[in-house]
């Protein structure tokens, strides 16, 4: 018994020990919550950061513009891009334009050529002008359908499954 | 050493243990420290149990609004300020001709308005959008500037948050606006008086698309446009408006940046090839435009078809409405005029519709190009006399010299050869009483007359024979005579959309044949009977160098005190090269003053288009074909 208060006693620590084990307890908590605070912290500000970004970009795609922002052109978004391309592509259709061409064939005094003047030749191999191709045809439904008879393919094992399963459905086929 | 280690190590029961008075005195300082500490322990509790109080309140109270009546509003309105619905509309696809030149595409637009809030002064924004829209089409009237103004007011008093200003800006007068605004923010903060300080705050802009057509009137009658709403009207816009426009989204966006969803990536509408050869439709339309002023007649119409598939390679129609200002609809089409004659006005064609009367007529081997017939000047049918167009008697003919001299009264006995049973049959399966499928918006299925009808009569057979008292369109006849011209007998489906190019992938639906109303023997028996004939008589249709077929019609044109002698549809069907047939041209003038006969007006139209056409068409004269394969 005394062996046993000599044990106790030897283990019991000094009330500073104690209060200096729980204040460490406490700050280990306390740090560990500010870390886990602080990057959380850290990952939600940079997400409500982008967020914002992306929104702001997204603004730009459905929302209103002020007359005296200048857009900023390092971040463009897809749709405003696309819209720049279709006016592009409209822009160089208007140079290239029947009435255009019309106007410089009359400005560099062209005539158009008669029938009488053409001569034609025999070119070998020649192909005919084709119309224009602006994407690739849809791809065919290719077969997958192997011809080759399952036997042929398959393992022992997986044939004498096959096999047993085959006998087991024609017994219980057959039982009255 | 051994002496500290001694001292330092001793057993942790003897540190407890109370040390005698004598060697550790006792002080009044530690029952002092007792005290304090009790103090300070129930102070602390006290502390701990306000911080638990209060967290019991927050707990009680979270959960009082939780299930607070007013907690459904809390919701609905947070629901309201958190998210906004937007609508996004792909970008309408583009139409292009058959080499890929862009017939329709799209070009940047702004709508230009006012955040109300942040409006400064009113009287600037509506000084200065009066002045840079002075030349806007829509917005060039005195009293633009007033109505700025007074929009902005109300908006101000009904507490409005933004509104519309004026549309369909285009990217340079923007740019004048925002020139204007930076002027504005230059300027110095001095008392400006009782007008304030001139500012374009709170105008604000949204890009978007708008429909364009860089080739401006080239080939309007066959796109159509696209009106305000973004919906196609008339032509390829409205036949294939649902598959150009694509469909819109509606999607709700989160104002919650933690929530931010990704706008729907849109399936943008499918673009369109056409059949359509830009310089031959402008070839066409030139063609037409001269011969509208030559023969003074009101409108016309040219078609240019593939009689092998079917492919429309020009329509030109009058009159042609410039689609970027489709707003002139009314003023272009006045009364009854429709958008592209071509397939929406029906006509009674006259002595080209002999073509199918006679094609049927071979084909059921009512006759044959060699059966004679004497022409005595007159027939009757039905209790209707009919006679010739020069009112004369031509005597002995063949098939060949029928259809030469265009006589009506030759090809009424014909019909009535072939009987009427027979020649509402070939009729009907030449397609005529009903639409050919055209892919172009708003097409008439024409009105043909069967026995059997209330308002048939025998006397039916005769004229319609000739191509009277039967009402088509051009675009019904050129099918109906592809089946000719192509020698094979094959009724080709018109169209004129080639591809269509969606998902990344060109799709290009083969051509159509509608029918076989006549056999391929009947089809190239007619096409030599119809180049005999042209050569024979010399006619202004004819082009050196190509042989060709076709047919002069004259119509009569039907008025409330009956027909007219003096007001005709003068027409032209004719194909070629006769070997190889390449294209089919169909000529219609209404009403030409010039003449009232085809064969005057009509069939020079016919030559100078084709003229044209075998150039851009790389096709060789027949004797430079002959002379290749000699060689």
């Amino acid at each position: 018994m005394e062996t046993i208060q000599q044990l106790t006693h030897a283990y019991e620590q000094a009330p500073w020990r104690r209060q200096m084990y729980m204040i460490g307890v406490i700050l280990l908590i306390l740090v560990s919550a500010a870390i886990v605070a602080g990057i959380y912290l850290n990952v939600t500000a940079r997400a409500a950061t982008v967020g914002r970004q992306i929104q702001e970009m997204q603004v730009r795609v459905y929302g209103y513009h002020y007359l005296t922002n200048d857009a900023g052109e390092a971040m463009v978004p897809i749709e405003e891009l696309e819209q720049r391309i279709a006016n592009l592509t409209s822009q160089l259709a208007i140079f290239s334009s029947y009435q255009v061409m019309q106007e410089r064939v009359n400005d560099l005094n062209l005539q158009p050529i008669d029938a009488d003047h053409i001569q034609y030749i025999e070119v070998p191999g020649y192909i005919d002008r084709q119309t224009t191709i602006l994407a690739p045809p849809p791809e065919p439904m290719v077969v997958t359908a192997s011809t080759i008879d399952p036997q042929f393919k398959e393992s022992l094992f997986v044939w004498v499954a096959d096999q047993v399963q085959k006998t087991a459905r024609y017994f219980s086929e057959v039982r009255p | 050493m051994r002496r500290y280690m001694a001292d330092q190590v001793v057993s942790a029961g003897r540190l407890r243990r109370k040390p005698p008075a004598s060697e550790y005195p006792e002080t009044t300082h530690s029952a002092n420290e007792k005290a304090g500490q009790t103090l300070t322990g129930w102070r602390f509790n006290l502390l701990g149990i306000l911080f638990f109080l209060a967290g019991v309140m927050i707990i009680i109270q979270l959960v009082r609004l939780q299930f607070s009546p007013e907690r459904t509003e809390f919701v609905s309105q947070g629901d309201l300020y958190s998210r906004t619905l937007h609508i996004f509309y792909p970008p309408r696809g583009d139409i292009y001709d058959r080499w890929g030149r862009l017939l329709a595409g799209s070009t940047l637009v702004y709508e230009v308005g006012a955040q109300v809030d942040n409006v400064e002064n009113a009287d600037t924004i509506s000084f200065a959008l009066s002045k840079v829209l002075s030349s806007h089409p829509e917005y060039d009237y005195p009293e633009y500037s007033d109505q700025i103004y007074s929009v902005i007011h109300r908006a101000e008093i009904s507490g409005t948050a933004y509104v519309q200003l004026a549309d369909f800006v285009t990217p340079e007068e923007l740019t004048q606006l925002q020139d204007w605004a930076n002027n504005y923010a230059k300027l110095p903060n001095v008392d400006y008086g009782e007008a304030g300080r001139p500012s374009l705050n709170g105008l604000v802009y949204r890009p978007r698309l708008q429909r364009y057509y860089p080739e401006d009137t080239l080939g309007a009658n066959i796109l159509g446009f696209v009106n305000r709403e973004g919906t196609g009207m008339f032509g390829v816009e409205a036949e294939f408006n649902d598959l150009l426009a694509g469909a819109p989204q509606s999607v709700w966006m989160s104002l919650n940046p933690y929530e931010v969803s990704e706008i729907p990536q849109l399936k943008s509408g499918a673009d369109l090839i056409l059949t359509i050869d830009r310089e031959i439709q402008a070839a066409a339309e030139d063609v037409l435009n001269k011969a509208l002023d030559d023969s003074g007649a009101d409108g016309g119409v040219i078609l240019v078809m593939d009689p092998n598939t079917g492919e429309m390679l020009a329509i030109a129609s009058t009159p042609r409405l410039n689609p970027n200002i489709y707003w002139d609809y009314a003023n272009v089409f006045t009364g009854n005029t429709p958008f592209n004659r071509a397939v929406s006005q029906d006509y009674e064609p006259g002595s080209v519709f002999k073509v199918l009367t006679m094609a049927a007529a071979l084909d059921d081997g009512a006759v044959k190009p060699d059966t004679e017939f004497v022409d005595s000047g007159s027939i009757e049918i039905g209790g209707l006399t009919i006679h010739n167009w020069d009112w004369g008697a031509w005597g002995p003919q063949n098939m060949q010299g029928c259809m030469a001299h265009s006589l009506n009264v030759c090809l009424t006995w014909v019909a009535t050869q072939l009987g009427a049973g027979q020649f509402y049959k070939y009729m009907q399966n030449f397609g005529f009483g009903r639409i050919t499928g055209v892919d172009l918006a708003g097409e008439a299925p024409g009105r043909l007359k069967l026995p059997g009808d209330t308002d048939w009569y025998e006397a039916e057979l005769g004229t319609n024979s000739f191509g009277q008292g039967i009402a088509v369109t051009p675009i019904q006849m050129v099918m109906a005579i592809s089946s000719v011209a192509n020698g094979k007998g094959e009724m080709m489906m018109p169209h004129v959309m080639r591809s269509m190019v969606r998902d990344g992938f060109q799709y290009t639906p083969t051509p159509q044949v509608i029918g076989h109303p006549i056999s391929a023997d009947t089809a190239r028996t007619l096409t030599e009977l119809l180049a005999n004939s042209l050569e024979g008589e010399s006619s202004d249709a004819l082009v050196d160098g190509y042989r060709l077929a076709g047919k002069t019609g004259t119509a009569e044109i039907a008025t409330p005190t009956g027909y007219s002698s003096t007001e005709t549809n003068a027409s032209f069907v004719g194909w070629g090269p006769v070997d190889n047939p390449r294209f089919l041209v169909f000529v219609w003038l209404e009403r030409p003053t010039s003449s009232i006969w085809g064969s005057i007006v009509a069939a020079p139209v016919f030559h100078d288009m084709v003229e044209r056409l075998v150039v851009l068409m790389d096709i060789p004269p027949d004797g430079a074909l002959q002379g290749l394969a000699n060689h």
